[in-house]
């Protein structure tokens, strides 16, 4: 989230991609920061997951992390 | 004494400092977001990996993607996912980049 | 638990209803503080104070007004301001509490019809509220009016300032390259405040001069640009100074104006006792002065001199006075030493500009 925020401020559009249990420490962390970071979450746990389930994940995902570094509608 | 000066310090808030709003609060007291671009066409975007296992699987599969939608991608590694990235890789993302994806906490 | 006056005012802040109702802005654990008040665009481009409910607190208790009052609206967005709005500003600029009741009259006497601050911030010109104190609070709070008055070190002239800019910025809404689109902006835009050396001068004060009694706390806030020095270290007889000063007063902002701009003119003690040994009071003075501040039209119409700014035609003939009556101030203040006085040049006056404006500072 401090990245993204750092890039932000350097006028980067940033969003962060992280698994769902995060959705609450997120938005706690972008009210400390004074920005509301863009994010995107997957379905937990992650680090158990066959290649093919991590693709699936991403697959998933994909459009609603090109719609928060653009102004495309997300799928 | 002992039990109330232990009540106090449970009461202080975790972290930060709470500071008054000086404005007239009439706009947000955040930052707003940098400018979006209307699609990918033609950017370069970085993938930043926060350097958790098996987070750079998922980065290829979502290099894939960006790639077929018209972007330049453009691959980082932070050292460690527990710190902020490096002020100097942060620059080189920022001055090489159009916008950044940063994964993949968990 | 001990008696330590910093802990009190943070266990008050955290534990009682302190009546504060601004919003609470959290900074991260992980962030800077002071950065983070910048991120925000509540600073004027130098380092604040966090304004935490401690400080506020605090900070209020330099005034027996209550947080919720409303002092007055404040350009450019026209938001009515509260007594703890400017408390929380004061903070941040550095004052200390007995210096709030000067805030918050500074604040008042600009936020008025006569002084105009909306105008003031709008203009292209390089000019902003400057601040003359009068009156026994001066020194009460450690006011500077000798060595460096215009200048660096005192922190109630800096801090009074300050404060007042801040409130224009963070509660009106005045942001440079916002509604404020000055072309060369000017010190005066970031705090222009000071006291007048009253004890030294055989004068009356400014303040006197403007109708107040000598015992009454007074500001007055002058429409002005940043200060010029007028250097004299040759006259011995106040008529040759005084010939000398306006000599420099008549350039005030430009040669060509006359009776659109009015001036601040701040006398040095040395300056000042070529006045008083020649036996001259106040009045003395501005009788003088007046009659060295006449110009003649013809010399400043358009193209007169090869210059096309000036007069028009119309005016040829006359003879005009540089300033309208009541439009230069004069004060006593700096350091002992240094044959030179100050001029601060203003901007349009009247009804279509900015009017000099003084009121009383109450607790």
């Amino acid at each position: 989230m401090h990245d993204i925020d750092d890039l932000e401020r350097r006028g980067l559009p940033g969003v962060v991609v992280a698994s769902d249990p995060f959705r609450d420490a997120a938005k706690a962390q972008s009210e400390a920061l004074g920005l509301d970071v863009a994010t995107a979450f997957t379905p937990h746990p992650v680090q158990d997951r066959t290649d093919a389930e991590m693709h699936a994940m991403a697959d998933d995902v994909v459009d609603s992390v090109i719609a928060a570094i653009t102004t495309a509608p997300s799928m | 004494m002992n039990d109330t000066k232990s009540t106090t310090r449970e009461a202080e808030p975790p972290m930060g400092m709470m500071l008054l709003d000086p404005t007239s609060e009439i706009a947000p007291s955040g930052r707003s977001r940098a400018v979006r671009m209307a699609s990918l066409e033609g950017l370069t975007v970085g993938l930043l990996d926060i350097s958790k296992p098996r987070g750079n699987v998922f980065l290829d599969r979502l290099e894939d993607h960006l790639g077929r939608r018209g972007a330049t991608v453009l691959r980082y590694a932070k050292p460690t996912f527990t710190k902020p990235a490096p002020a100097d890789l942060r620059h080189e993302i920022a001055s090489q980049c159009d916008a950044v994806i940063e994964a993949l906490a968990d | 638990m001990t008696v330590d006056p910093g802990r009190i005012d943070e266990l008050r802040a955290r534990f009682s209803d302190s009546g504060l109702s601004s919003r609470r802005v959290e900074v991260g654990a992980l962030e800077d503080e002071a950065e983070a008040m910048f991120d925000r665009g509540w600073t004027d481009g130098l380092p604040v104070v966090a304004p935490t409910k401690a400080r506020v607190a605090r900070m209020l208790d330099g005034t027996t007004r209550s947080p919720g009052d409303i002092v007055t609206l404040v350009p450019p967005s026209l938001v009515e301001c509260t007594i703890e709005k400017v408390a929380v500003n004061a903070v941040m600029a550095g004052c200390r509490p007995e210096y709030l009741p000067v805030v918050l009259a500074a604040l008042e006497t600009i936020c008025t019809d006569e002084f105009n601050m909306h105008g003031v911030l709008a203009t292209t010109m390089g000019v902003g509220p400057v601040f003359v104190v009068n009156g026994p609070i001066t020194q009460q709070i450690g006011m500077n009016a000798g060595i460096n008055v215009l200048g660096h070190g005192n922190r109630a002239n800096l801090t009074i300032g300050r404060a007042v800019q801040l409130v224009i910025r963070n509660v009106g809404g005045g942001q440079p390259g916002g509604i404020d689109r000055a072309t060369h902006g000017s010190p005066a835009k970031l705090s222009f405040c000071f006291a007048e050396d009253e004890g030294g001068s055989p004068w009356t004060t400014l303040a006197e001069d403007r109708g107040f009694d000598r015992s009454t706390n007074v500001v007055t806030a002058f429409c002005g640009e940043a200060p010029r020095i007028l250097v004299d270290q040759k006259s011995r007889s106040a008529d040759s100074l005084l010939r000398s000063l306006a000599s420099g007063l008549l350039s005030a902002v430009s040669p060509r104006t006359v009776l659109a701009m009015d001036g601040l003119l701040v006398i040095s003690p040395e300056h000042m006792a070529r006045f008083r040994d020649a036996g001259w009071d106040r009045a003395r003075f501005m009788d003088e002065l007046g009659a060295y501040l006449m110009v003649e039209s013809d010399e400043i119409l358009v193209g007169a001199g090869g210059i096309e700014e000036g007069l028009p035609e119309s005016m040829g003939g006359l003879t005009l006075p540089k300033f309208r009556p009541g439009g230069l101030l004069v004060v006593h203040a700096g350091g002992p030493a240094g044959l030179f006085s100050a001029i601060v040049g203003g901007w349009l006056n009247g009804p279509m500009g900015s009017d000099p404006t003084s009121r009383e500072i109450t607790p």
